[in-house]
């Protein structure tokens, strides 16, 4: 939004964003399109977007402005007709919002959300090719924004999908909590019939280089094609275009802030590799369709668990504060193999009494490690045996992420005592029995 | 007006410049990497692959351009060398803030021209999608509006300046694959675009000139092949307009500007032709392959061997059209040519060239006439290749045969090609206006008062430099000749840094060094430093002037020490006692003619002695 005074000038002349208007200014004249005003912008400099495509800002102090046009309609996006080709299958598309729904309109210069998740196929006509897509709008939030409840709804959706005919389900979502979402959903769903394939796009579809159509070309092969029946993340393999990875649901975490290929597994190793052209390359050891008929969505979540950090300084108060709060469970992010300050020279900066008292009042605490790589281990040192006695549950080789998400699922399904049992037992391919070399390289 | 505007008046001539200028800043516009170009020696190491698609453009629509490179379906590598680039130039990373260094530049050129800029300025994204930018678009920002410059007492509008990101160098091209460099992405530009009317082709040349040396008066541009280009808009009456680009050598920028006048007109002319007679239009494209295996065409029968095709199309009525010339060795052909290059394959044949000169028999040539259905007064284009490549490439060429009769001459950007043909080729059709969208990544900035007043302080003053020449050289061409020169910052740096004879510098800056280039060798890739030590070297008697020479030559040719280059071609300086000696040898073998002596000596040592001193010597020694 515009400051008082642009506003003001606006109320008075009847203007409104994307009207033409004529501008003078010290003798100067400027024409052009009224632009919203970007957030990064001042508050009383108006935006116009001049006949060339530029951008101009023009401060309001001084300036006279009168409305030339009134903004013409914006023309609907024209929508694919939706046609089915007998031969292929049915795959559900989930529209959840983040970046890949993200589009341009090229006249005013404005960026949107998409209203209909059907624009999405009209910008990758190859999907209509490889599957017959069903897309539906769940949602249209920001992945920093999303919370249980939207994941339980995209969980209800994909079973009742799964259940009435789809072979299987592509969920676009935003990237930065796509592995929360992704290891919601592999709690979530049980007895899978197919693929879940969550994808998104680092680089917004306005871009000729976008990753989004490969990212959703793979996705739909995946989703169609494979005998896959788990939840994982479909997104580029590299920073080269040309395949993406489909990594299981529990054992991936953005590990890049920017790049096409941020997705990587971690203590684990991609299900499968999928080309643009179909080409699908499985690895081992994934669960197999043909094992069940029906989709189960067990979506409660308890939203009482919380997930801390533990570094050298930091004040073990913060544990008080959640058992303050009547939270249920607590997820540290230990150092190293599983460690919390334990003997420090300032006493109160010490973890143990804290941890000891939120057990003792009931608390579930999961201890994972902040080095993300490698297993968690209660025995190698005198600290850690300690905080095992204590009564903290070692979570494996899990990632603190699916940690915090496994404990919040199991609370709001299960008593507390089934949920701290199972919090170290794998149920979704969180937890793995043996770690391979090959799994972390540079 | 003189009689050569008199006639461009007449046939409608308009004429823009767009000048891009690469600035001398220490980092890139958007990101922290360098903004030195890498040496030669200087290795990339890492390739990435990308894809791009053609996205819609205003209302839906895709932008031509960029749907037409999108039927390229092309790869695009680019090469990574990480010193020169980082994620944000290879469409990893968003971008950081503007470069503060590159925009006092701009500013201060804007202010040299009088211009507006705007009280807060918007990066913009430019959609380009020929791969030459990973991210598929330019960051480009309007600096500067409605200024001009002077020439003699004719004003020239400078509509307006930009500050925009450099593009990706190509490094190779092939059908399927074009290999880019990446190092150059992001290194800041300056574009200042003129109006569209420009009088003539030679008062473009002279507009390009100012505008260069105004640049380069600012101190703070790259220099080099490549680091300040041209662009031309030219168009006529009947004609549509035409951007030229890659044009390398301003001084034929008006030739290039002439021939395009002319091809513009002789396609009227074709279209006008064409429009006169009857029966006129275009065949179906039909495979002729099977007629034609086992011909003895090379071109026809390697295709074929490798399992592709050969596709025609007739074109009734253009008997003899085809080869009809629109440019220097360029016919209609050439043109329809062009067009399917782009579809992947290496050319066409045509009726109205020798195709017996190809391999085609008579009878083979007669059999596809008449497949073709192409009669007694009309023409066929034949073009083999792969499959897919050459079902693209008859479609373009249909597409660019039937704008012969309908349109005449096409929107197009074209390509310089630098044989001294001054002729040029088609690049893509002129992209739409509306590839353009705000960049919400970067910060629009306000532009204060006191930047405005910086800009002010540091704007390129043409008259305070040519006075401060003058001091050193008097006036005279030699002022002139190196206010237009690209070397005028070399010639500072090399004048502040020894003590040699200012004209003799000059002189070798812009005389000298024309004369090396024309002979061949690469004198712009001497730096400035290499340049100081030469002269030095000179000061301080280690070499003769004519060794000045050599050592350019020399450090041209392989970049080395001046030191080790002295001693690789032997040119150390022979004085006093040394020079003695040798003129007592002369005179030991029987010359003792003064002129025979010296021409002795020269012959022998032309590098290594003065010639001054040598006389000097002989004059003042005893007889």
């Amino acid at each position: 939004m515009y400051g008082k005074e642009i506003t003001k000038v606006f109320d008075e002349k009847g203007i409104k964003i994307w009207d033409t208007v004529r501008i003078e200014k010290s003798g100067i004249y400027y024409e052009g399109i009224v632009m919203p005003r970007t957030e990064a912008g001042d508050e009383n400099t108006l935006v116009v977007k001049q006949k060339d495509g530029y951008n101009i800002g023009i401060g309001i102090k001084g300036a006279k402005i009168e409305k030339i046009a009134s903004s013409g309609q914006k023309p609907e996006p024209t929508l694919p007709k939706k046609r089915v080709s007998p031969g292929l299958s049915k795959v559900s598309l989930l529209y959840t919002g983040g970046t890949i729904g993200n589009k341009v309109d090229y006249k005013t210069g404005g960026v949107y959300a998409l209203t209909k998740p059907e624009e999405l196929l009209d910008e990758v006509p190859e999907l209509a090719g490889i599957a017959n897509i069903d897309p539906q709008k769940i949602s249209s939030v920001a992945s920093e924004d999303m919370t249980s409840s939207n994941w339980a709804k995209i969980a209800s959706e994909a079973a009742r999908a799964l259940n009435s005919g789809s072979k299987g389900i592509i969920v676009t979502i935003g990237t930065d909590t796509m592995h929360y979402a992704a290891a919601a959903l592999s709690f979530m769903l049980e007895g899978l019939t197919g693929p879940v394939v969550l994808t998104g796009a680092q680089r917004s579809s306005d871009r000729g280089s976008s990753d989004a159509f490969q990212n959703l070309i793979c996705s739909a092969h995946i989703a169609a094609k494979s005998d896959i029946a788990e939840v994982g993340i479909c997104m580029h393999s590299t920073s080269s275009d040309g395949k993406c990875s489909f990594i299981r649901g529990t054992k991936v975490r953005k590990m890049h802030t920017s790049r096409r290929d941020a997705f990587k597994p971690v203590n684990s190793k991609p299900i499968a590799h999928v080309d643009v052209n179909g080409e699908i390359q499985y690895g081992s050891g994934y669960s197999r369709t043909g094992g069940s008929s029906k989709v189960e969505a067990r979506t409660g979540f308890d939203e009482k668990v919380a997930l801390i950090k533990a570094y050298p300084g930091s004040d073990p108060g913060i544990i008080d504060y959640y058992t303050g709060k009547d939270y249920k469970g607590i997820i540290i992010e230990g150092t190293g193999l599983g460690h919390v300050p334990n003997f420090t020279e300032d006493r109160a900066k010490s973890w143990l009494p804290e941890v000891t008292d939120a057990i003792n009042s009931g608390v579930i605490v999961g201890m994972t490690s902040q080095c993300l790589y490698g297993r968690v281990n209660p025995n190698v040192y005198r600290t850690l045996r300690m905080l095992s006695a204590a009564g903290v549950v070692y979570c494996e080789d899990m990632l603190p992420e699916v940690a915090y998400v496994k404990l919040g699922w199991l609370l709001g399904n299960f008593k507390a005592d089934i949920a701290k049992e199972k919090l170290n037992k794998n149920l979704a391919g969180e937890i793995t029995g043996r770690t391979l070399y090959e799994e972390f390289t540079d | 007006m003189d009689i050569g505007k008199q006639h461009y008046k007449e046939i409608g001539f308009m004429c823009g410049l767009e000048i891009h200028q690469r600035l001398a800043t220490s980092e890139k516009l958007f990101c922290s990497c360098t903004a030195r170009l890498p040496t030669p020696e200087e290795k990339n190491n890492a390739v990435i692959k990308r894809h791009q698609k053609a996205v819609a453009g205003e209302l839906g629509l895709v932008d031509r351009a960029a749907k037409f490179e999108e039927e390229k379906a092309r790869e695009f590598v680019y090469e990574v060398n990480e010193d020169h680039a980082c994620l944000v130039d290879l469409d990893e990373e968003p971008p950081h803030g503007m470069n503060g260094e590159a925009l006092a530049i701009a500013l201060s050129m804007a202010s040299s021209m009088s211009m507006h800029v705007p009280e807060e300025i918007q990066p913009m994204r430019k959609q380009v999608v020929d791969g030459s930018n990973p991210s598929g678009f330019q960051r480009t920002t309007k600096i500067g509006m409605d200024g001009f410059i002077e020439l003699g007492s004719h004003k020239v509008n400078i509509t307006s300046m930009f500050i925009e990101e450099e593009s990706a160098g190509i490094e190779t091209s092939a059908p399927g694959e074009i290999l880019y460099d990446t190092s150059r992405i992001g290194i800041p530009l300056i574009e200042i675009d003129t109006d569209p009317y420009i009088r003539s082709p030679e008062e473009a040349k002279e507009v390009a000139l100012k505008l260069g040396m105004m640049l380069r008066l600012t101190g703070k541009v790259q220099r080099g092949i490549g680091s300040i280009r041209q662009d031309v808009n030219v168009s006529i009456k009947g004609g549509a307009r035409v951007e030229i680009k890659g044009l390398q050598d301003l001084d034929a920028l008006d030739k290039f500007i002439e021939n395009e006048v002319l091809r513009q007109e002789r396609l009227v002319a074709i279209k006008e032709e064409l429009g006169s007679k009857k029966g006129i239009s275009l065949g179906t494209p039909k495979e002729v392959t099977a007629m034609l295996r086992g011909t003895k065409a090379k071109i026809i029968s390697n295709a074929i061997g490798s399992g592709g095709i050969v596709m025609g199309f007739a074109l009734h009525g253009f008997a003899g059209v085809l080869g009809k010339e629109v440019n220097p060795g360029r016919r209609l052909g050439s043109e329809i040519s062009d067009y399917a290059k782009m579809g992947g394959v290496n050319g066409i044949m045509h009726s109205d060239e020798n195709l017996e000169g190809y391999g085609l028999s008579r009878e083979e040539i007669e059999l596809v006439r008449k497949e073709l259905g192409a009669g007694k007064d009309g023409a066929f284009i034949l073009i083999s290749g792969k499959n897919k490549p050459a079902s693209t490439a008859i479609r373009f060429a249909l597409d660019r045969a039937r704008a012969a009769i309908d349109t005449g001459v096409l929107l197009e950007t074209r390509g310089a090609v630098n044989n001294d043909t001054y002729t040029t080729r088609f690049l893509r059709p002129l992209p739409g206006g509306s590839r353009m969208y705000p960049e919400t990544d970067a910060r629009p900035i306000s532009i204060t008062g006191e930047m405005l007043a910086r800009a002010k302080l540091d704007a390129p003053d043409i008259d305070k430099t040519k006075k401060h020449l003058e001091k050193d050289l008097g006036s005279g061409t030699l002022v002139e000749q190196l206010l237009l020169s690209p070397r005028l910052q070399a010639y500072n740096d090399i004048v502040a840094n020894t003590n040699a004879d200012r004209a003799f510098v000059a002189n070798t800056l812009l005389q000298k060094f024309t004369e090396l280039r024309r002979s061949g060798f690469n004198v712009d890739s001497v730096s400035t430093g290499r340049m100081i030590d030469i002269f030095n070297a000179y000061v301080s008697g280690k070499i003769t002037k004519n060794g000045v020479e050599e050592l350019l030559k020399a450090i041209s040719a392989k970049d080395q020490p001046v030191h080790s280059a002295i001693k690789e071609r032997g040119i150390e300086r022979i004085t006093g006692a040394a020079l003695e000696k040798l003129v007592e040898q002369a005179k030991g073998s029987g010359k003792n003619d003064k002129a025979a002596i010296i021409t002795e000596i020269m012959s022998r040592h032309r590098l290594n002695v003065d010639g001054e001193e040598l006389n000097k010597m002989l004059k003042q020694a005893k007889p």
